[in-house]
């Protein structure tokens, strides 16, 4: 009986099976597998639709905005430091996206709905240092965002559990 | 091929020393259906895995430029010969061997009259034209001064014995039941018998199809690559158009052994007679099986390097002179 590199006899315990109808079993697998389609979501091309509060980067808007600090102080991983902005006499909210958790409580506490959720979760910034944005970038890049995000014409689909093909994107207006 | 001879006013030698090896079945069907067969792995693995595969270099044409785009890289990259390699020999490695691997075509058939000269012995120039590759590939894994180009070099070693051996075998069971050593003369004894090579000696075909997966470390039997375990094997080091050149290595094997296998084992040219139609046969039936070798992959994992020597020594070299015997039956019945 053959036996293992660290001294068992592994032949006692394992199925015995023919091994020839086994390997063309394993082929014929393979070859019915081949005709299935693939599942994978075509990411940029295609885009699953977002619930309507999805929290994705926070919106900020510096005309609405009172400094009161609220949301400096509830925000859980401190992404919300309170800034001295020159020519302004409040202190205003920055935003560090890469701290954020998307917990959406600064936008909860906010008496004047400064802050808001948006569906904008992909944004690629290309330095760590350039996700830290004082107010007035803060409010810029929210309005770009915003804009850019308004703008896109990706197909949005809707992710359904399938028995056949495991994963089935269904197009949504 | 003396027609086309006849119009261009060149010797027929020239034109076959020349278009054999340089276009159909050498270098330019080679590369063609090597960066087809790439793709269409990569593809075929993906499909298997429901995944998409290489899409967006060309969606429309469903990333089939891929290959290219990756090529362009290479050849543009720059080709890094670290200080401790040695260097002639890092260099001319993969040079000399795929020299070595594009020299079979010039004796390889492929089709009715396409071949760069004809010999009594074709077979046996074949096998040894392509087992001088192995040699240069293990120089290459020692030349690199690289752990896992070192060990890589040592399991070719030890694979390419097993394999060459199954390999012998195999074609020694075919040349006894056509009575000859020529591809041409076994493709005319199946054409003139109307059975082909895989119904009379299946177990030979088995064998000659199983070594040439060891010997072009296709799946089960990348040993030599064993990306999990040892990077890329002897070709570790290398960056570049070297580093193509050594991917493109186990392709330009398969390829030759493969339209060897449909020689033997597939009739050929066969049920075709003129040359056009001949090497058409000839190229399908070798891309069929080339296909089918590298969609392995997606079925298989790899084999155990002492669980494939067992199989090799154990299983198959006995079977191999089964099929020997098997072969000398069939010479007598056809006689
Ligand atoms: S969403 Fe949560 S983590 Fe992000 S800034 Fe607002 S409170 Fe902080
Ligand atoms: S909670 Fe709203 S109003 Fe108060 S500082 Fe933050 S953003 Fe401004």
């Amino acid at each position: 009986m053959a036996q293992d590199s660290n001294g068992g006899k592994r032949d006692d315990h394992r199925p015995r099976v023919n091994p020839i109808l086994a390997h063309l079993e394993a082929i014929a697998t393979g070859i019915k597998w081949l005709t299935r389609k693939p599942m994978t979501l075509m990411y940029p091309d295609m885009e699953e639709k977002r619930p309507e509060y999805f929290r994705g980067f926070i919106i900020f808007n510096y005309d609405k905005c009172i400094g009161c600090s609220l949301c400096a102080q509830i925000c859980p991983p401190r992404a919300i430091h309170m800034y001295r902005v020159p020519g302004d006499k409040r202190i205003r909210p920055g935003y560090d996206a890469g701290r954020c958790i998307h917990c959406g409580l600064c936008t909860d506490i906010c008496p004047t709905d400064a802050l808001d959720v948006s569906p904008v979760h992909d944004e690629v910034f290309e330095q760590i240092e350039s996700m830290d944005f004082d107010p007035v970038e803060w409010h810029i890049i929210s309005k770009k965002l915003v804009e850019e995000h308004a703008k896109r014409k990706r197909k949005l689909v809707i992710t359904r559990v399938d028995e056949e093909v495991g994963l089935r994107y269904e197009p949504v207006e | 091929m003396v027609e086309l001879a006849k119009i261009l006013h060149v010797p027929v030698w020239a034109l076959r020393g020349f278009l054999a090896p340089l276009v159909y079945p050498g270098l330019v069907a080679l590369l063609g259906t090597v960066l087809f067969l790439i793709w269409a792995e990569r593809k075929m693995a993906a499909r298997v895995q429901q995944r998409v595969g290489p899409y967006y270099v060309s969606p429309k044409l469903r990333g089939a430029l891929q290959l290219i785009a990756d090529g362009t890289r290479f050849a543009l990259q720059e080709i890094i010969v670290h200080v401790e390699t040695d260097r002639l020999m890092f260099i001319l490695g993969p040079i000399l061997t795929f020299t070595f691997l594009s020299l079979p075509f010039t004796v390889l058939p492929g089709g009715p009259g396409i071949y760069g000269f004809r010999s009594d012995f074709s077979m046996v120039i074949v096998y040894a034209l392509l087992t001088l590759s192995p040699i240069t590939v293990i120089l290459m894994g020692w030349a690199s001064s690289n752990k896992f180009a070192m060990i890589g070099g040592g399991r070719e070693a030890l694979l390419t014995v097993s394999g060459e051996i199954t390999l012998a075998l195999a074609m020694l069971s075919v040349a006894a039941m056509y009575g000859t050593l020529d591809f041409v003369t076994a493709v005319e004894k199946q054409m003139h018998t109307g059975i082909i090579g895989l119904v009379s000696n299946p177990i030979a075909a088995l064998l000659f199809f199983l070594a040439m997966l060891l010997l072009t470390d296709r799946v089960p039997f990348d040993i030599v690559l064993g990306e999990q375990e040892i990077v890329q094997g002897p070709y570790t080091e290398y960056s570049g158009v070297l580093y193509a050149l050594t991917m493109a290595i186990d392709y330009v094997k398969l390829y030759a052994l493969s339209i060897a296998f449909t020689l033997l084992f597939l009739g050929g040219w066969a049920p075709f007679t003129t040359p056009l139609l001949g090497a058409i046969s000839v190229y399908v039936k070798s891309l069929i099986v080339l296909l089918f070798s590298v969609f392995l992959r997606s079925v298989y994992g790899r084999m155990r390097l002492d669980h494939a020597m067992n199989f090799f020594w154990a299983k198959l070299f006995p079977l191999g002179f089964i099929a020997l015997a098997l072969g000398v039956f069939v010479h007598v019945i056809y006689a």
